[in-house]
């Protein structure tokens, strides 16, 4: 019974890290990020290099977090900031980034599996049972992640005039909100989780250049059912993720793989507005 | 490392079709002089990834063997090496562009069962030979088809009998990846356990997409069983795999038919005690395997990729190959076909000879892992039978 709490709640949390960068800029930029795979990709790479290098994970993950604002500000100026007038031309611009992102690494990397040594390989004790420390430890990262984003979002400035640019982004321009200056900051940080989640996945996951794909359709998924809440998130990955688990554990992972996609169809489709 | 060349003639006959449009036959006698192309289809991405490129050296040796020795039946030996990203319609596309792009005259490929499955409608159709060389589930036949790595009877039964008998391990759990593969091994597996007097408390199958075993390891743990048998596909999910399994602070001994010697280096100490039966490990004593990996090292320095019983198949192989091709003095299909299943080749496994219903017996070793990700010999069980795998071609 606790195993299976704890798997639900680690998975979850595993989803939670995964999906974040795609909500926020979901959520502010009213852009689907499909180059989010990709930011994915980058992050599990940079845990490669660091494994080569003989640098523990621990380290890899802030470096993961930079490179991803650093390529979160290229992107964001060059790419996207001439298209937020075109939403729909996002679309393809962030599909066409994850393609030339994938080759890239192909080019660099080549095409086959790479692995990346994890900092934690063992199991800690919870009561009379054993447990992955690392999911127990992502799990804490999530919680700690979403506290902090609720923080930036009710406790700031910052988040005062992002939360003003999601409900109403005209409005708030006229009221002399920088709302690029939003944008530009929400593409960067949504960009920094991506890649940091990246690095994160790569004790529970093989490396190949198309590492993200997986992930960015639950992602997406989860995304579409939370909105544009950052605590909305951390409800729909319990639930939709507690039923993969369940399903995956009772029935069996082959429907498992399919219970979030088709469950938040059944979610958007009950639900009257988005 | 030998350089695809082209020769002049084939560039100009390219030219000649690109100019006209036309795709009518050479005369023979221009095709006598090209090069006899083997195309080495393999996952050089997707799932198989991190062994297919140890597959391609091992077949470059083969090749520059027998170019140094003239080749076969005189002419140039080239090996094609093509993607079919692991999976069925990545083979679809490598198999037609082998055969009717490439225009090659045997295919000789290491392949996941799904792209195997895909490929070999294709290679049948034109009448093509293909050596499978990849260890798998079994009872693939094709009057085309010929398949060098092991079967299930030829691991399983070692491997298990070991385990249930001599170990003693008597309550099981088994673990598969969903496919061709992973359910074939799984299913042998299961049956075998019941004959040895065992018992199979939990049986579960992933999909090849997932990455996440922990539902299942949450299983395991309900279950309490005594032991761990698993398959998944070969290369980058046994790493997952044994990664997550490690995680879960379960110590159950674990028996796989998935892994290989170059993927349990690359895993290192997350694969440690796992115990495994193949037909080739580097460390077998025997003149041919001296040679092989001598060559080998010669070849490649510091770019060789640790050597597995999935990638010296493709080696005895193509040697195989040449073998019937000089013995029949032809490269024709058919000729070759018929001839494949009466030439033996002495490579670094032992004496290969695709005789038994177009599969071969084969000398089976047992390995347990060790903490740095080698594999330690334990156990010889000398030449196994494939068994009834083809009752039409007996």
């Amino acid at each position: 019974m606790l195993t299976h709490a704890l798997d639900i709640v680690t998975s979850a949390g595993i989803l939670y890290v995964v999906a974040l960068g795609l909500l926020i800029i979901f959520g502010v930029l009213k852009i689907i990020n499909l180059a989010h795979s990709a930011f994915l990709a980058i992050g599990g790479y940079v845990a490669v290099v660091a494994t080569e290098f003989h640098v523990s994970l621990w380290y890899a993950i802030p470096i993961a977090l930079i490179i991803g604002i650093v390529i979160g500000a290229i992107l964001e100026a060059t790419v996207l900031r001439p298209l937020y007038a075109r939403p729909l031309d996002t679309i393809l611009a962030t599909w066409g980034i994850s393609i030339v992102v994938v080759q890239l690494i192909t080019l660099i990397f080549g095409r086959e599996t790479q692995f990346a040594a994890s900092p934690i390989t063992g199991a800690i004790s919870i009561g009379d049972i054993t447990y992955s420390e690392y999911r127990i430890i992502l799990l804490g990262l999530a919680l700690v992640l979403g506290a902090i984003m609720v923080f930036l979002f009710q406790a700031t400035e910052l988040g005062l005039s992002a939360r003003a640019v999601i409900m109403n982004e005209g409005l708030a321009q006229a009221m002399g909100i920088n709302t690029r200056f939003v944008r530009f900051f929400t593409f960067c940080a949504g960009a920094a989780l991506a890649t940091m989640a990246g690095a994160l996945i790569t004790p529970l996951v093989s490396i190949e250049p198309n590492m993200g794909l997986p992930w960015l359709i639950n992602a997406f998924m989860l995304v579409l059912v939370a909105g544009s809440s950052v605590i909305s998130l951390g409800w729909a990955t319990l639930g939709l993720g507690g039923a993969q688990v369940l399903v995956s554990t009772f029935i069996n992972p082959i429907i498992g793989g399919l219970t979030i996609i088709v469950l938040s169809v059944l979610v958007l489709r009950a639900r009257k507005t988005l | 490392m030998p350089k695809l060349t082209h020769t002049r003639r084939q560039f100009i006959a390219g030219a000649a079709i690109a100019a006209g449009g036309a795709a009518g036959g050479f005369p023979a006698v221009s095709r006598a002089a090209e090069p006899v192309k083997i195309a080495c289809i393999c996952g050089l991405s997707g799932v198989n990834s991190p062994v297919a490129p140890a597959v391609v050296q091992s077949g470059q040796l083969a090749v520059a063997e027998l170019n140094e020795k003239g080749g076969i039946l005189g002419r140039k030996v080239e090996l094609l090496p093509i993607d079919d990203n692991s999976d069925a319609s990545g083979a679809v596309k490598a198999f037609n562009s082998a055969i009717y792009d490439k225009k090659v005259n045997i295919i000789i490929a290491y392949e996941t069962s799904a792209a195997r499955n895909a490929g070999e409608p294709i290679a049948a159709r034109a009448n093509m030979p293909y050596i499978y060389t990849s260890p798998y589930e079994g009872g693939a036949c094709g009057a085309n088809l010929f398949i060098d790595g092991w079967v299930p009877p030829q691991v399983e039964i070692p491997l298990l009998k070991y385990m249930v008998d001599e170990k003693n391990l008597k309550s099981w759990y088994a673990i598969g990846s969903d496919y061709a593969f992973g359910r074939g091994i799984i299913d042998f597996a299961v049956k075998e356990i019941k004959s040895l007097g065992g018992t199979v408390v939990g049986e579960d199958f992933n999909p090849l997409s997932s990455s996440d075993w922990e539902p299942i390891f949450t299983k395991v743990r309900g279950e309490k069983p005594e032991a761990i048998i698993y398959c998944t596909s070969n290369g980058s999910p046994n790493a997952t795999f044994l990664k997550q399994y490690k995680s879960t602070g379960l110590d159950l001994p674990v028996g796989s038919f998935s892994i290989d010697e170059l993927t349990a280096l690359k895993i290192g100490e997350s694969a440690e005690g796992v115990l495994y039966t193949a037909d080739y490990f580097t460390s077998l004593d025997n003149p041919q395997n001296e040679a092989y990996l001598a060559a080998m090292n010669k070849m490649f320095g510091s770019k060789l990729l640790t050597p597995s019983n999935l990638s010296v198949p493709e080696y005895d192989a193509i040697h195989i190959y040449a073998l019937a091709a000089e013995k029949v003095k032809s490269v024709e299909a058919a000729a070759i076909i018929k001839t494949l299943p009466t030439v033996s080749f002495k490579g670094p496994r032992g004496v290969i000879q695709m005789d038994k219903e177009h599969h071969a017996a084969l000398p089976i070793y047992l390995a347990q892992i060790q903490k740095d990700g080698s594999s330690k010999v334990i156990k010889s069980f000398g030449l196994i039978d494939p068994g009834n795998q083809c009752p039409k071609f007996s």
